[in-house]
């Protein structure tokens, strides 16, 4: 079980929650069970280059790594655009 | 009949109303807030509103409502087989499929990429023959990436389409997209100094057949404006009869006259906004032998994009990048809208 944050645009498309508790025993596994996964993911199963995962307050980039119940994961659009 | 015109922006989808005579419009938007909408339209086989949604951070994807934007669902699965080695960069173009084939839709995006839906869009399944096509690794892309930015079907075949991909050419289909062939015979690829006229890597800009004779194509290409009588087999030069440029993005045809058609030349590849200082849609009657300038703004440097215009079966219609709609009817043109974000793409409908 972990804990995930959304942004504004995601969790307009999770049909506006910003929270899900999820079972999972890794940050992929709490990624991929969310409704938005095809966001925060591409085609390969990849964090998406601008999609920023943050676990516990700490970059994570290793979808592997396990997490607990009282893991808090974190999703923050990268600064980016311009336009 | 009034119209509906479905606006595609870089900050999301407008819907502007218009009345019976094309004078008096109203905006409601907008929809899909913090999404790029590269093109939007609704099905007019069963009235629902389509989206090619991109987000720089989240991808690109389509978005379908049944009920005008008040509700969103979502394509599933869409992407690319890792055996490609490639990605779904951006989604652009979304065609609704032939009449016999309710639920059909195409749906064209980067890299050079072709779907194909055969569930109102709830699913796609990525065309496999262009997707190898053997041609490809002549393929390069434009200044707006490898887009597949023109799908157009044959009315009366339901086996046959035509695709513009920047820059690599126009491309037939006669078996429904199970083999693809060229079709760029006589059009110019004025940046190959070397080979002007290869078989593929001309940069069209958008590419339409005629409804009522699908076997009429024009093209706005980055080096000229041309049409085909014979479904692409061959291309004749038209902007020399009288445009300022050949180079433009944008291109509408009259559904009751396969003899007239629209394009908003700009001043070139290198200098991108609309000829002499002014908003200028030149038309013609005679099949491209002759062009006559309406002028739609001016001063103005503006710039129509490729799916930015747009008619019905009463205006033409136009959106520019500095966020204006002109509505053109009878030769009178009328702001339809404005100071809207930079518009990617105008499709024009009817409601009642």
């Amino acid at each position: 079980m972990a804990v995930v944050l959304l942004p504004g645009l995601l969790a307009t498309e999770a049909g506006g929650t910003k929270e899900f508790d999820v079972e999972a025993a890794t940050v992929g596994d709490a990624l991929r069970a969310l409704p938005v996964a095809d966001l925060v993911l591409d085609e390969r199963g990849e964090v998406r280059s601008l999609v920023h995962v943050y676990v516990d307050g700490e970059r994570a980039r290793d979808l592997t790594a396990a997490v607990g119940a009282a893991t808090r994961i974190r999703i923050v659009a990268a600064i980016a655009g311009g336009a | 009949m009034s119209a509906l015109l479905v606006i595609g922006t870089r900050k999301g989808l407008f819907l502007v109303r218009g009345d019976d005579e094309r004078r008096s419009f109203e905006v409601e938007g907008p929809l899909l807030p913090g999404w790029q909408v590269n093109h939007a339209l609704v099905d007019p086989r069963d009235g629902a509103l389509y989206a090619c949604a991109n987000s720089w951070v989240y991808g690109g994807t389509v978005q379908r409502s049944t009920d005008m934007g008040k509700t969103w669902e979502r394509s599933e699965g869409l992407g690319l087989p890792e055996e490609s080695g490639l990605k779904l960069a951006s989604t652009w173009h979304l065609e609704p499929g032939h009449t016999s084939e309710p639920g059909t839709l195409w749906l064209g995006g980067e890299p050079g990429v072709l779907f194909r839906s055969d569930d109102s869009g709830a699913s796609w399944q990525v065309n496999e023959a262009l997707l190898g096509h053997q041609t490809r690794e002549k393929w390069s892309p434009g200044a707006g990436g490898l887009i597949t930015h023109s799908i157009t079907l044959d009315s009366d075949d339901a086996q046959k389409l035509w695709i513009g991909i920047s820059a690599a050419g126009v491309f037939r289909s006669e078996d429904g997209g199970a083999s693809w062939q060229p079709r760029n015979q006589g059009t110019e690829a004025c940046f190959f100094p070397e080979d002007r006229f290869p078989e593929v890597g001309q940069c069209v800009h958008k590419v339409l057949a005629h409804p009522a004779r699908p076997e009429r194509l024009w093209q706005q290409n980055h080096c000229g404006v041309y049409r085909s009588d014979d479904g692409g087999d061959s291309w004749e030069r038209l902007d020399e009869n009288g445009l300022p440029s050949g180079f433009g993005f944008a291109l509408a045809l009259d559904p009751g006259d396969p003899d007239r058609a629209f394009v908003i030349p700009e001043e070139g590849a290198e200098n991108r906004v609309t000829c002499d200082g002014r908003l200028g849609i030149y038309a013609t009657a005679d099949a491209g032998a002759s062009w006559r300038l309406i002028v739609a703004e001016e001063p103005a440097w503006a710039a129509v994009l490729r799916e930015a215009m747009s008619q019905d079966d009463q205006a033409v219609y136009a959106g520019t990048q500095s966020g204006h709609v002109y509505a053109l009817r009878h030769d009178e043109v009328v702001e339809a809208a404005r100071h809207l974000p930079p518009i990617l793409s105008v499709e024009a409908s009817t409601w009642q």
